[in-house]
């Protein structure tokens, strides 16, 4: 008996059914079935959030030019910060160098948001900034890596990973978690790797940096040789051998996942293209994007990508632009990344709005940390982890709200500090998973994404 | 910051206590304290925070003025009249700890504990000032049953005698049949057959080889066929990546910049022969600490032991760090690490900020073989580049001998083919320059002034490119030809370290004697001269017949490789967070036979090998599956997926494309010095081989692909298990990618060209690839799908029907079964 009713269970399976009811049937005929680890999960208590767009600015935006308004730069201009506030923030040789870019109040809310940013500006009372952004270290490396994974000194899960393993994923026939573009140095593939959880945890990378997307391929998706026709006759005699097997072998629950993941696999073959290409959006939202308009095409098909992706349920998207690092040429570099960037993420605040999804998809944008207010380059800014902006948009939190600040020159946090542990914290939690009981037991002990740190900023909660 | 592997906050505080520690007690203060700090300090802290606490956290009392401001663990608690560097204000805000844990205090009070320290922490209370320390009672904690002495316990009684036909199967046997339980029927020859030949040596049978067995599947056959796969040079390659795993064996630094190790493979292939040689395990683990130490009867032994060294080099390294002293010690730290949990099953680098929260090794242990790892230059190489601040050496094995030298320039010719080209912009800019001034004369107009001022800076930036690369730091000593470049250690200016205070490099405490591990010392240790640095002595003091844990963990590990699970399930931790021996009897029997027996590694496997126990089936049986479902008691052979190399191996082997020579070097060789993600593109590392995948570049962050899918441990971290994951990147991998396709292709002409009968055709796949013939109805269904796909095929196609027969050989290595062992 239960043998033939396990077999038709199966035998539905390769005609599409879905795999929630296979759980569902198959729980009674069996003691121990295979568990899908990617299977949605109930998080810790409600949820403001369900996915998350991380748009990654590597190389550390210039804070005091974007998103934190300094009108004391002006007034102080060409003196040391130690002039300017009597003997703190001393830094030798250093100038306090105004903004080149003007600020203008946006919204309701009145939140300063400067020039380079007319886009994102139109939804200032969408947007959190946490002007009170910092992180351990300046140095790229380490500070790009704690920021994905909590930790510089270990290879440890990254933040995608862990909401993996929390919440599993909506759509099984995509994965869980994508990585557009991830940079291939600084931590590499550990930057969404999953090191000590289940490997099924870690992120799929789709194209790389000085890689045109639209040139972008997931890997092992297509069959070069074979029509999905013919495939898919081949996978029916794989499926009845794995049967048989499956039948000879009733205690080995894992025989069920393998004949699972070929059906998934052969779906996902068809929705990831499906998704990849953007042909079946109208010419209004490929304009929207600024997709086929030079400087903000590639930029544009990224932010249409985590839009599509997220919409087809995709827990985790990540989107990288490179080269925030003006140490020089500052006017005129952050002032192309802000063209190539600002239309793109604009039009996804707002595609996500009208598609009512910005309520529950929390986006947020940022880099690995800011930029000095004191220069020695007149044309260019350094690093600075002491304080620098990050913003969130959607996802539960309030919007029109500057949480946070800088001293008045934008040189460090001093007012509701939000550490990197507290970006991860305050994250988890907006997705319904409180960041001290997300643990992962490895070498002998539990392990989380915020160590033993992390504070959620209530205060940013809508 | 400091290290923290075990989670501890640890805070740099930089003022001292004895500057501020005069607090103006006046009566006010007093009072003030009286009325509003004491009550809450009572109520809200005590309960975990003072001597009378049942267990006080984080080191921290707060019943005492001193100890209020000494602080616990991560630091100071009150630092008089700073707010700032005061960890209980910060605590009690919620900004960074969160004190008291349940819930904040009301912002009223808080405010009173911010003024009370702006007042300077007026505060009348006496009292002793050392929180008791916790003081571990060695006796007592001896008694965990991984410290206790190995014993040689008699093996049971047991009822059904002819089932047990060694040791190994009473002690098993005796714990069935004590929950009234029988093992399953023996495996059918087949099952067996292959089932030995993945676990010895990691390949499938071929045909051929499973005809001669199920021909002759005698007790005695068995041994022979046993003893042969022993033998064979591919059992070093299969148990030597078993061992690669636990010690984070991977040919770069990983981290935030990926330096190749283009020398370690050296080490791979010490590992590989040792297991081929059956090198008597505590010499290979003494080899792998202290080889460079012992003394070598020839100079091929002296450059082996050097190489054997490479453990506790081959670790990852941030070559970003700028603190020096914080790079030593995370050396020291991640070769502790790879020492206790590789060889002693614990996990030793728990206590480097504090003792161990839950075995007893105290801090001051991990500064005793913090001392040993201090006294001891470790060579890692690296290539200088931009980004890399902590450049190393290497080892060169010369033919009189070993000795450091230094490594040259990452990307070498391109830096020099790069410095040769801005000479020659230098050349031309200068004679620019030149032409510019003669022209412009005294006065030059607006242009040229301009053009000679670019053209200064340039010939500026260009003086510094033009400049060869350096080669290291140090001038390299001379090297001869075809003399070989390793990773290892040597002795260097022994002596003892001290305590970093909460584990920060540069907070230094009192200093520890170089020693071992008190715990784990049950008899005399060898004493560590002061010429010495404590690496031989601490192999001496792992491998010593006292030692509880070295043959334990060592012989677990065994045991999981053939039964898919340790008689200790977590194989790295045999400490209070560990599992407990399913079968403690048979654990200390394995250890004791194997010091017996001289630590002889393949001994060992083949008398677990050549236990009933090892034969048994997989069949169900519902009474045992209710008593046992996890089959703890090991009443069936568990269902085991193999490993990556096993697979891919395997997918090589029923292609016929193996080639099962030693792979020589490492594709990492081959690329050299460089910044993987800047000089080296991570894709040069995906090249097709059809070596074992032991062969493999095991480059961090950028592991092989095939490995990858199914469950490649991260090399940067040490790993017992393999996880087994089941996802469709694994399907999309068997379906899709190239190397599958094309060995699929192989497989088929090897089919093709065997015969011509469709059916024999068949019949080969299926023992190919699954060391069995087809049923009856599986050949019909193949005969219909080769059938059906030769017909849709193109008719030029279709005369050797290639495209149908490589996607039915494709199906047989996609399949479970393929990938399955019962």
């Amino acid at each position: 008996m239960l043998q033939l009713s396990r077999r038709e269970v199966l035998q539905s399976i390769s005609c599409g059914f879905g795999f929630t009811a296979f759980a569902g049937m198959a729980a009674e005929a069996a003691q121990k079935e295979f568990q899908n680890p990617l299977a949605p999960k109930q998080p810790h208590f409600a949820a403001r959030a369900k996915r998350v767009i991380f748009l990654c600015m590597r190389g550390g935006p210039s804070h005091v030019d974007t998103f934190d308004y300094k009108p004391m730069l002006e007034e102080y201009a060409g003196k040391s910060p130690g002039e300017a506030s009597g003997g703190l923030n001393n830094q030798k040789g250093r100038k306090l160098k105004p903004s080149p870019w003007a600020f203008k109040q946006h919204g309701e809310s009145g939140l300063p948001i400067s020039e380079l940013f007319p886009h994102v500006a139109k939804h200032a009372d969408d947007l959190c900034l946490l002007n009170g952004s910092h992180t351990t270290l300046p140095n790229h490396p380490q500070a790009l890596v704690e920021l994905h994974t909590g930790n510089f000194q270990f290879v440890r899960p990254s933040v995608g990973a862990w909401m993996l393993y929390g919440l599993g994923t909506e759509n099984q026939d995509l994965p869980g978690f994508i990585t557009i573009k991830p940079p291939a140095r600084l931590g590499g593939a550990q930057n969404y790797g999953s090191a000590f959880l289940p490997a099924i945890y870690q992120g799929t990378p789709i194209g790389q940096t000085r890689q045109a997307l639209k040139d972008a391929r997931v890997q092992n998706l297509a069959n070069p040789q074979l029509t999905a026709k013919a495939q898919r006759q081949q996978i029916d005699l794989l499926q009845s051998l794995n049967r048989d097997l499956a039948g000879r072998q009733p205690d080995n629950s894992q025989i069920d996942g393998v004949i699972q993941s070929y059906e998934l696999a052969f779906r996902m073959q068809s929705a990831v293209p499906k998704l990849l290409d953007l042909s079946s959006e109208t010419e209004e939202s490929l304009n929207l994007y600024g997709i086929g308009n030079g400087p903000t095409d590639d930029f544009g098909r990224q932010c249409l990508l985590a839009r599509r992706f997220v919409e087809a349920g995709v827990r985790y998207v990540e989107l990288t632009h490179e080269n925030w690092d003006q140490h020089k040429s500052l006017k005129a570099r952050l002032g192309s990344n802000c063209k190539a960037t600002d239309q793109p993420i604009a039009a996804l605040l707002a595609d996500l709005k009208r598609r009512d999804m910005l309520k529950d998809t929390l986006v947020i944008w940022g880099g690995e940390f800011g930029r000095t207010p004191a220069v020695r380059n007149d044309d260019g800014r350094d690093h600075n982890s002491a304080g620098f902006t990050m913003w969130m948009a959607g996802g539960g939190v309030k919007g029109g709200l500057r949480y946070g600040a800088t001293d008045d020159f934008g040189i460090a946090a001093v007012e509701d500090k939000f550490h990197t542990h507290d970006l991860h914290a305050t994250t988890l939690h907006l997705l319904g998973l409180d960041h001290t009981r997300l643990t992962y037991r490895y070498a002998g002990r539990d392990f989380r994404l915020t160590d033993v740190f992390g504070r959620v900023a209530e205060k940013i909660i809508a | 910051m400091s290290k923290r592997p075990c989670g501890l906050l640890a805070m740099v505080v930089v003022l001292s206590i004895g500057a501020t520690a005069v607090a103006a007690d006046d009566p006010a203060g007093i009072e003030f304290f009286e009325k509003n700090i004491r009550p809450v300090l009572v109520s809200k802290c005590y309960s975990c925070h003072s001597a009378k606490s049942k267990k006080l956290k984080g080191g921290l009392l707060l019943d005492t003025r001193e100890a209020t401001r000494r602080g616990g663990e991560s630091g100071h608690a009150v630092v008089p009249g700073n707010l700032e560097d005061s960890l209980l204000i910060e605590s009690l805000r919620y900004e960074g700890l969160e004190m008291p844990p349940k819930e904040q205090l009301p912002e009223a009070v808080i405010a009173k504990f911010e003024k009370w320290v702006k007042m300077g922490a007026p505060d009348p209370r006496g009292g002793k000032t050392d929180p008791a320390p916790r003081v571990i009672d060695f006796d007592e904690a001896r008694k965990f049953w991984s410290f206790q002495p190995i014993g040689n316990p008699q093996p049971p009684k047991v009822a059904d005698g002819k089932w047990a036909e060694s040791d190994i199967d009473r002690f098993v046997l005796a714990r069935l049949e004590a929950k009234n339980l029988k093992p399953v029927a023996d495996a059918d020859p087949r099952t067996l057959v292959r089932r030995a030949y993945f676990d010895l040596v990691g390949l499938p049978p071929t045909p051929e080889q499973v005809d001669e067995f199920v021909a002759d599947p005698s007790p005695a056959a068995f041994a022979k066929l046993v003893d042969r796969l022993l033998e064979s040079p591919q059992f070093g390659e299969r148990w030597g990546r078993h061992w690669l795993d636990v010690v984070r064996y991977g040919e770069s630094t990983g981290m935030e910049r990926n330096y190749s190790y283009p020398h370690a493979w050296r080490y791979r292939d010490y590992v590989i022969a040792s297991f081929n040689a059956d090198k008597p395990f505590n010499r290979f683990l003494t080899e792998q600490v202290a080889g460079d130490l012992m003394p070598a009867e020839s100079i091929s032994q002296r450059h082996a032991q050097t190489v054997a060294t490479g453990l506790l080099a081959i670790g990852t390294k941030s070559l970003n760090e700028r603190n020096r002293e914080k790079f030593a010690m995370d050396i020291v730290d991640d070769q502790i690490d790879v020492t206790t949990r590789a060889f002693l099953g614990l996990t030793g680098a728990c206590a480097r900020c504090h003792d161990h929260k839950f075995d007893p090794i105290p801090n001051k242990d991990y500064y005793a073989l913090a001392g040993i790892f201090r006294s001891t230059a470790t060579y890692y190489g690296t290539g200088s580049n931009r980004g890399n601040r902590q450049q190393g050496q290497l080892l060169a094995l010369a033919a009189d001998g070993v000795r450091p030298v230094a490594t040259k320039a990452a990307g070498g010719k391109k830096n020099n083919a790069a410095s040769k080209k801005a000479a020659n912009q230098l050349r031309a800019a200068r004679k620019r320059l030149e032409k510019v001034k003669k022209q412009a004369g005294e006065n030059p107009n607006v242009k040229q002034a301009a053009a000679i001022k670019r053209t200064t800076a340039q010939i500026k930036r260009l003086q510094r490119l033009a400049k060869p690369q350096k080669a290291g730091k140090k001038p390299a000593a001379p090297v001869g030809k075809n003399v070989g470049l390793a990773m290892g250690v040597a002795d260097s200016n022994p002596k003892d370290t001290q305590i970093r205070i909460r584990g920060n490099a540069d907070e230094r405490g009192e200093t520890v004697p170089r020693g071992f591990l008190t715990i784990a010392t049950l008899g005399d240790a060898a004493k560590i001269g002061d010429a010495a640095s404590g690496r031989l002595e601490l192999a001496q003091w792992m491998t010593q017949e006292s030692n509880p844990l070295t043959a334990r963990v060592a012989v677990n590990r065994t045991w999981q490789h053939l039964f898919g699970r340790g008689i200790v399930r977590t194989v790295n931790n045999f400490g209070a967070n560990g599992e407990r021996p399913t079968h403690p009897e048979l654990l200390d029997h394995l250890a004791s036979r194997f010091v017996a027996s001289n630590w002889s590694v393949k001994q060992l496997v083949r008398s677990i090998v050549l236990s009933h126990a090892y034969r048994l089936g997989s069949r169900p049986n519902a009474k045992a599956e209710e008593v046992d479902p996890d089959n703890q008691l090991l009443w069936k052979a568990n269902h085991r997926r193999l490993e990556a190399e096993a697979i891919r191996d395997a997918i090589l082997s029923a292609s016929g494309q193996l080639d099962s020579a030693p792979g020589e070097k490492s594709l990492v060789a081959t690329v050299g010095d460089g910044d993987i993600g800047r000089s080296i593109q991570p894709a040069r590392f995906a090249i097709d081989s059809v070596k074992r995948s032991v062969y493999l570049p095991i480059v961090r962050s950028a592991v092989p692909e095939a490995l990858r899918v199914f469950d490649f441990p991260e090399p940067s971290i040490i790993s017992g298990q393999r996880d087994v994951t089941t996802v469709p990147t694994q399907a999309l991998f068997m379906m899709n990618n190239e190397f599958v396709l094309q060995q699929s292709r192989h497989m088929a002409k090897r089919v093709i060209d065997n015969t011509a009968d469709n059916s024999d055709r068949v019949k080969l796949a299926y023992r190919l690839a699954l060391c069995r013939e087809p049923a009856e109805a599986e050949m019909q269904r193949a005969i219909d799908f080769i059938e059906q796909t030769s017909a849709q095929a193109e008719a030029a196609e279709a005369k050797d029907n290639m495209k149908a027969w490589s996607g039915f050989c494709q199906v047989l290595l996609a399949s479970a079964e393929f990938r399955y062992i019962e």
